[in-house]
């Protein structure tokens, strides 16, 4: 334990090695930590957390969103998605002769892997792009649902003023 | 670099860029920008990277010094900053966070930023001080100093949370 104690004393000072500090996290990841020391528990707990995010495309962040969305958003979606990805594929120029090699922006790619990701990060973005510029239309379909019912007020305005002129005419 | 080797030294280190990236833009998105803009630019002068002698060294310094320009960019051009997303906790809503692995993040976003990129390296990333140094571009010894000064502060504030919480309880 005092061990521990002088390690942790070490390691805020910046003085321990890597194999120390791996020691230490294993100790505090181990579960079985002395209650002096339990207030530094979590915090090597943050930096095991921090070491599992990773770099993931944002389509898959996308896609499960959309799926939320009603119909009509998913159709328009999908209509602009396609007229998204016709406009990347022209951008991402395919040479006439070979098909091993792509350019992008005037830079010759002929890493397949490396394409695909690049084709799919500029997608994401494209979705998330038309996903933020098509939000406000939600809002304007709320409108015209809280109009429909002023349609209405011609019809009574009509009927009140039909009345007005019968109770003239007596 | 022959695409399988761009692939294996690179590509397969985007995460620990992103992390970089992240740490440094606190932004999610900017940091998937900026892993991105970095892939292509080492994509168009790959045929210089066989010189390298740590290319994960080479990429982070890189990276970096990609997203410092990014920040340095942005207060030139006084836009809004990239790092827009994260907002700094006031006393109250400090209270009001009750996680305390989330609380233990924000004193670690809160430090400088030469001091969270080097206590991430260290602490997340497992990197040797000759490492970290060369990707700071600063001294060894410096590294040490600031990881020092950035592993007490983080003492201290935990300790101060955990003062405050005893007395929470005790009132």
């Amino acid at each position: 334990m005092e061990m521990m104690n002088e390690l942790m004393e070490k390691y805020f000072r910046g003085e321990t090695s890597l194999a120390e500090e791996k020691e230490l996290k294993q100790y505090f990841l181990s579960g079985n930590v002395s209650p002096e020391l339990e207030i530094y528990r979590n915090l090597f707990g943050v930096f095991d957390q921090e070491l599992t995010e990773k770099a993931v495309s944002p389509l898959a962040k996308v896609l499960p969103e959309q799926r939320k969305t009603k119909r009509i958003w998913f159709q328009s979606f999908l209509a602009t998605g396609i007229a998204a990805t016709i406009a990347i594929f022209l951008w991402v120029q395919l040479p006439p002769t070979s098909l091993n090699y792509t350019v992008i922006g005037g830079t010759r790619i002929d890493n397949t892997e490396f394409a695909q990701r690049y084709a799919a990060k500029k997608l994401s973005k494209v979705n998330t792009m038309l996903a933020r510029t098509m939000s406000p239309l939600k809002s304007l379909n709320k409108v015209r649902e809280n109009i429909e019912p002023l349609k209405n007020i011609s019809d009574i305005r009509l009927k009140m003023e039909d009345i007005h002129n019968k109770l003239q005419i007596k | 670099m022959e695409s399988t080797q761009f692939n294996s030294q690179i590509l397969n280190h985007s995460d620990k860029l992103y992390r970089l990236a992240k740490s440094i833009l606190r932004n999610e998105n900017a940091a998937q920008d900026a892993v991105q803009e970095l892939t292509m630019k080492l994509w168009e002068k790959r045929s210089i990277l066989d010189e390298v002698e740590n290319i994960q060294a080479f990429t982070m310094r890189s990276m970096r010094n990609l997203c410092l320009d990014t920040i340095r960019q942005q207060r030139d051009e006084d836009e809004i900053p990239v790092d827009f997303e994260y907002v700094e906790l006031n006393p109250y809503q400090q209270t009001e966070q009750k996680d305390i692995a989330s609380k233990i993040r924000t004193m670690i976003n809160q430090l400088p930023e030469l001091q969270r990129t080097i206590i991430r390296m260290r602490d997340v990333e497992e990197m040797e001080i000759a490492e970290i140094a060369f990707i700071t571009s600063i001294s060894e010894n410096a590294v040490s100093v600031n990881l020092s000064r950035a592993r007490q502060k983080i003492r201290d504030q935990i300790l101060k949370e955990q003062k405050r919480m005893e007395e929470t309880i005790w009132k």
